[in-house]
């Protein structure tokens, strides 16, 4: 008899509409995206940079390979020469094909000196597949370009440092890396 | 709109190709479909249009290299999947993740599960027409996706978990959110729960559709929620307790008639104990580090090294290298599940010793699904049809692999 009188009622969807009529006054989640845009999380994994050493003012890489051994898209191409007087590897040929990475962030991870970085950038897309192929100098532009729009006073990545993780296991440059404070960028 | 006999097969029956990029096939999954009037007589799946190799793919890469594959096979619920990798590997190596690990492990997975059943929901009732839930389930999603977002900087490939841990930390005040966020989401399922439930069009169009016994579930090898519509307890959380699930109280909602309506019954109120156990996981969360000390370095290489005979002096005028190569792996097979928000998936690996999987094979729940649309869909009309691929939470990218 109750179900009866519910279903000529039509109870069931009043009560329904009743929550679509109630959000109607709620505030909008959407947003208009190109003229309105959600800040990123810190560590976000977006566009390929090389880290600009404020000291040095070029990049940090010193070669090691490793990001091009565990990239699992094989995305970066390395080439080094070594110096005959001090024995250290020169950097002769740094590339990553953005349109094949997965952006899993390994290559962060493993960089023993913080000079690989997945930047909070995502809007990069181009009307040519040249523009997505980074080499040296576009990695260091596109650090430029993401320090330049990047809000806080210093930048420090989330894979840098790894939260959580044992000191003892981290390369010595991973475990208390030094934040890349902007103002000395823009000097 | 119940299952009707089929009173006589004349020479009338059409074919009707539906798929692969019929928008209710949920992906590209192609149906060979015989119709008498407007009912099934014959269904026969077509898959495979998004094949793209990732079992003979990770044999290439080392094992952590390869875990970044699997997030591409169910491409909504990729922490699971993850997870179900890493396990199996950890499983193999004999490694055991720290306390803390295994709690932020249950946590995202859970959200992982609240995400997919979202999406399943937002989807499902689209196909049968209720577009207000599809908004309100996004909305939702939207949020559970920032939260990953924060974790750990992807919102839909994550890679987050680690082969014997997880890679970073979560921070003290996102853990918070979450817990907020926690409290909203039970309140939303209600919400759900009045739009849908009682609602007479949703009760007409999901009561009797696809109704399928517990044994003939158990014999197709249905998992998850399709099989506890059934009424069949059977859940990996519970019969072989992983991570943290041992440590956490929840129960395992069961359905009775094996309906599209009890299956859905069923993922409503999973989400509702996803989120006390992502509450709860949350309270009881131990101090610690993430990463087990065993667990390999990301960089492992393809190989192991080669032995040096020569005693074990490197100068010793020759060198001698043995055909032995140090293992980097313990050798033999193994395979191990968990409980995806889809059912069961499996990880089978075969390690040789090197740092690259031999051989893996993955028991895709949603491949397994789809061989039970012909006997689901007997005797029903088109639109149930739709509304039994959605019901069965199907997912091309894990069926295909």
């Amino acid at each position: 008899m109750n179900n009866l009188l519910k279903k000529i009622l039509f109870i069931d969807l009043i009560k329904g509409l009743l929550i679509t009529f109630k959000t109607i006054f709620t505030t909008p989640v959407t947003i208009r995206y190109p003229k309105q845009k959600r800040p990123l999380e810190d560590g976000f994994r977006g566009r390929h940079a090389f880290v600009r050493d404020p000291e040095t003012g070029k990049e940090r890489c010193v070669a090691c390979t490793k990001c091009a051994q565990v990239c699992p898209s094989q995305c970066i191409y390395i080439d080094y020469s070594i110096n005959s007087e001090t024995g250290a590897r020169v950097l002769t040929k740094y590339e990553i094909d953005a349109l094949r990475c997965i952006f899993c962030g390994y290559c962060e991870e493993v960089c023993p000196v913080n000079a690989l970085v997945l930047t909070e950038f995502f809007e990069y897309a181009s009307y040519t597949r040249e523009d997505n192929y980074f080499n040296k100098e576009k990695l260091l532009s596109n650090w430029d370009e993401f320090i330049r729009q990047y809000e806080k006073t210093e930048y420090l990545n989330k894979f840098w440092h790894l939260p959580g993780i044992g000191r003892d296991r981290l390369p010595i440059g991973k475990r208390e890396p030094k934040a890349v404070s902007k103002k000395e960028e823009s000097q | 709109m119940g299952q009707l006999e089929i009173e006589k097969i004349s020479d009338t029956t059409f074919v009707l190709q539906m798929g692969p990029h019929h928008p209710a096939t949920h992906g590209v999954l192609k149906l060979w479909c015989e119709f008498e009037g407007e009912r099934v007589i014959n269904i026969k799946p077509d898959v495979g249009y998004l094949h793209r190799g990732v079992e003979k793919l990770s044999e290439s890469k080392t094992y952590p290299g390869a875990m970044t594959l699997t997030d591409r096979l169910d491409y909504i619920s990729s922490m699971t999947n993850n997870i179900g990798y890493c396990l199996t590997v950890e499983r193999l190596m004999g490694i055991e993740p720290p306390r803390r690990a295994k709690f932020i492990r249950t946590i995202v997975s859970e959200m992982t599960r609240l995400s997919s059943h979202l999406l399943w929901l937002a989807t499902h009732a689209l196909d049968i027409g209720a577009m207000t839930v599809f908004l309100y389930a996004f909305r939702e999603r939207e949020q559970i996706l920032q939260f990953f977002e924060k974790i750990c900087g992807a919102r839909l490939t994550v890679s987050y978990p680690r082969i014997g841990g997880v890679r970073v930390d979560i921070e003290k005040n996102v853990l918070d959110e979450i817990d907020k966020f926690m409290d909203e989401m039970l309140r939303r399922v209600d919400e759900y729960e009045t739009l849908l439930t009682e609602n007479r069009i949703w009760l007409s169009r999901t009561k009797g559709v696809g109704q399928i016994t517990a044994e003939e579930a158990v014999s197709l090898g249905l998992t998850g929620p399709a099989l506890r519509g059934s009424g069949v307890y059977y859940d990996i959380r519970k019969l072989m307790p992983y991570d943290a699930y041992p440590e956490v109280e929840f129960e395992v909602p069961l359905g009775e008639n094996g309906d599209t309506y009890d299956r859905y019954l069923c993922r409503i109120r999973e989400m509702r104990q996803s989120a006390l156990i992502v509450k709860q996981c949350i309270e009881k969360m131990p101090e610690g580090e993430v990463l087990s000390e065993k667990s390999p370095d990301i960089d492992i290489p393809h190989q192991g090294k080669r032995k040096i005979e020569a005693g074990d002096s490197l100068w010793s005028g020759f060198i001698a290298f043995s055909q032995e190569k140090h293992d980097l792996m313990p050798k033999g097979e193994i395979y191990s599940a968990i409980e995806a928000p889809k059912g069961e998936l499996g990880f089978y690996i075969v390690s040789d010793g090197s740092g690259r999987p031999y051989r893996m094979r993955v028991r895709a729940p949603s491949f397994i699904h789809i061989s039970a649309i012909p006997k689901l869909c007997e005797g029903h009309l088109l639109a149930d049809v739709i509304a039994i691929i959605g019901t069965l939470d199907i997912v091309m990218g894990e069926a295909d692999r």
